[in-house]
């Protein structure tokens, strides 16, 4: 039987060598995605399995007749002991959102490969890592918060700083995704009305939930379902109306405007109204495709067209600009590593875990499932053509304002596409036109959509389209009234120490205000996007990437901190080698994103370039003060984490020489009494 | 129990929890309460007081 276990086990390692071999060495080929399937779900399994389990076993000490804090502290409603099946699917449903989606579809700018390794071996060896000592070290610690842990493990400082850099990120994030909703609309009406449709549903469903089914989520949500199908089929009726048609045909800046309107109402009214069942909505939406585009690849088994590595590599991509390393390690935070991971695993899940081996599938299992998600999308992109890629993604800035300038500089590159091949392709799936579509959700939804419709006709490609469309804004949307009210609280809680009355909750002229404030910062940089010549991707994305890896970099510096503590040096390496990439990727880019001399990377270049061209109009000045405010963004935000860095390394230089405290905040070992039928 | 069924059963819990339903009936059974309209409401708003207060993932 042992016998048979390590065949078993040594022919899924063989399988993940060859095919993660495979991928990287054939050349001049097409290769087809099931290598990828493959490649990434052996590593997945063969890491879980041996790496998983030693950390678990020979760091973590888990322990099974240790009561976790949802047996001690049960109260019916944080703390419950749940099961590890239910609490897996909770927990992959809260770290899924666009960003496993969204990263690698613009990272394939540089072919299948990079990205493709970075997502597997980063998801194995740091992501999966990162969130898993997290939960370890706040299941121990009965659930407290990162910043709580990096307050009590490093200092003062650290605590403050990842409130801090968690407040910028929402800001950065929230404008970032409300940028890609934004491309995927303008002057799409069968896109927007189905999304504007997706809010009077939501409100229907709101009032359902509260007043005439109370307490039938399932079937209210199954209910909003069937009517956002609807509203797709509606979005067509619209889209060929002479007189619907120019109604729901918007411009980005009004598009932005909407967006922003919407955040602050969300973020307003009565959770139930708007925002609880929105997220319900999306969720089940969310998991759902997810499942679906997994069976679609794994039944029609399609093959990449990108390479495995394009021109871009030399850091000219028309995406974004620099080359491989460092920003493909930046534009795919969430599927390798993902600081906000940090938040999940000591917010809610931690709270819930029944018993300490649970951590293990709940904690690890999830990233990798994550991963997956993300070599799903990898998968989604490359089955385009590459110059149909390049065209939708590519900003008129960068390849020429028509539809014919932009098909010749894209064949010049290599990738033949033509104006006319875009031009049945748009109305293929409904739309106007899909040039210029940056945000890679519209070439997401290509993809998805080439794959769905080959499980179900071609002749359906504009609904699946339609439909891929509907399930990226649905989620963004409620990422976007959800941050905006995260920000509103944490804004409350800060200026609550200046101004008493504006921590209210319940106040307001408070609510009003700080709503307000939340809006306006993050639709400021909204609005920047839209207006920035170069698609407005090529900068927020990066930020948003950068600002990401520096918060996991805290969580990776507290997870090192807490290994020291309990085994001096001998294990430390399991958090500090991908703290010690993700520092030198991260500053490396952010050094490049302020300093490089190429104004298409640097910040700073970019607003000198400008100033250096005269004719200062206002609208000039606007893009010389973005590039400057970006520039500052990123400075602020590596040195805020430079300090943490810092202040970490004083600690762990104390733990080894034997002068600082290395006392573990652990909460003290009770007995659990936990029975297997209770879960 | 086929592992199908079983398999079902999970998804369903699965949806459950994220639909809030597990949480609602804990809640009921953790104070003795039988369910109504009003109760729903006063569970849901803490409930979502608390769920909304932290950071969604990106």
């Amino acid at each position: 039987m042992k016998l048979l276990s390590h065949l078993l086990w040594g022919a899924i390692a063989i399988t993940a060598g060859v095919c993660l071999g495979g991928i990287a060495l054939i050349r001049g080929e097409h290769i087809n995605s099931i290598w990828l399937v493959l490649a990434a779900a052996c590593t997945y399994i063969t890491g879980y399995r041996f790496y998983g389990r030693f950390v678990a076993a020979r760091v973590m000490a888990l322990d099974d007749r240790r009561a976790t804090p949802a047996e001690r502290l049960r109260n019916g409603h944080d703390f419950e002991p749940t099961n590890k099946w239910i609490l897996l699917g909770h927990h992959f449903a809260a770290i899924a959102g666009p960003g496993p989606l969204v990263g690698p579809v613009l990272a394939a700018q540089f072919g299948y490969l990079p990205g493709t390794l970075w997502i597997v071996i980063g998801a194995v060896l740091g992501g999966a890592v990162q969130d898993f000592v997290i939960l370890f070290a706040s299941m121990r610690r009965d659930g407290k918060s990162l910043g709580k842990m990096a307050r009590e493990e490093i200092g003062k400082v650290g605590g403050f700083i990842a409130l801090v850099t968690v407040l910028i990120i929402m800001v950065i994030l929230l404008a970032v995704v409300g940028l890609v909703v934004v491309n995927a609309l303008k002057g799409s009406p069968w896109g927007t009305f189905t999304i504007g449709a997706t809010m009077p549903v939501a409100l229907f469903m709101g009032l359902y939930l509260r007043y005439w089914r109370p307490g039938k989520v399932l079937e209210c949500s199954a209910i909003g379902f069937v009517l956002v199908l609807a509203s797709i089929f509606g979005g067509k009726m619209v889209a060929e109306s002479a007189s619907l048609a120019p109604v729901f045909t918007l411009s980005a800046i009004a598009l932005a405007l909407g967006i922003i309107v919407y955040g602050f109402l969300a973020s307003a009214l009565p959770v139930w109204m708007l925002l609880a069942p929105r997220d319900y909505l999306s969720t089940f939406v969310k998991l759902g495709v997810v499942f679906m585009l997994a069976i679609g690849i794994l039944f029609v088994r399609p093959e990449l067209q990108l390479p495995a590595f394009t021109r871009f590599v030399d850091g000219t991509g028309p995406i974004f600009a620099g080359k491989i390393f460092p920003f493909c390690f930046i534009t795919i935070a969430c599927g390798a590593v993902s600081g906000f991971h940090s938040l999940i695993s000591s917010g809610t899940t931690p709270k819930m875990i029944a018993k300490e081996w649970h951590a293990v599938p709940v904690g690890y299992g999830s990233m990798l499932m994550e991963s997956f998600v993300a070599i799903m999308a990898m998968i989604a992109a490359c089955v385009l053509q590459p110059g149909v890629y390049f065209a939708v993604n590519s900003p008129a800035g960068v390849v020429g304002a028509t539809p014919a300038a932009a098909a010749a500089t894209i064949s010049n590159w290599g990738f033949p596409v033509t104006a006319a091949t875009m031009a049945q392709l748009a109305r293929d799936v409904g739309e106007s036109t899909l040039f210029f579509r940056t945000g890679g959700a519209p070439s997401l939804a290509l993809g998805m959509a080439h794959i769905f419709a080959r499980t179900g006709g071609g002749a359906v490609i504009g609904f699946w389209y339609h439909f891929a469309i509907m399930f990226e804004a649905l989620f963004i949307l409620t990422i976007i009234d959800a941050g905006t009210r995260v920000g509103r609280f944490m804004l409350q809680d800060l200026l609550s120490h200046v101004a008493p009355p504006l921590g209210r909750m319940t106040w307001m002229p408070g609510v009003i205000l700080t709503s307000g404030m939340v809006v306006a910062a993050w639709g400021y940089f909204l609005i920047q996007g839209v207006r920035d010549p170069l698609g407005g991707i090529n900068s927020l994305w990066p930020l948003f990437g950068i600002s990401n890896q520096l918060l996991a970099t805290i969580a990776l510096s507290v997870a090192t901190t807490i290994l020291l503590k309990m085994h001096g040096a001998r294990y430390a390496w399991i958090t500090f080698t991908p703290l010690a990439w993700l520092v030198t990727v991260t500053f490396t880019a952010g050094w490049q994103k302020i300093f490089s001399p190429l104004p298409a990377i640097g910040f700073l270049a970019q607003a000198d370039k400008l100033a250096a061209a005269g004719a200062a109009s206002a609208a000039t000045q606007t893009l010389i003060f973005n590039a400057r405010l970006d520039a500052g963004v990123c400075g602020v935000l590596m040195a805020l984490v430079a300090i943490v860095l810092v202040d970490s390394a004083r600690v762990w230089v104390g733990i080894l020489r034997g002068t600082a405290d290395t006392h573990i905040c652990e909460a003290p070992f009770v007995p659990s009494r936990l029975q297997a039928e209770e879960l | 129990m086929t592992p199908l069924r079983r398999f079902a059963r999970v998804i369903l819990a699965i949806l459950r929890e994220l639909a809030d339903e597990n949480a609602y009936r804990r809640h009921l059974s953790a104070h003795g309460r039988t369910h109504s309209g009003a109760e729903w409401r006063r569970f849901s708003e803490e409930r979502l007081r608390a769920k909304y207060a932290r950071a969604k993932c990106c």
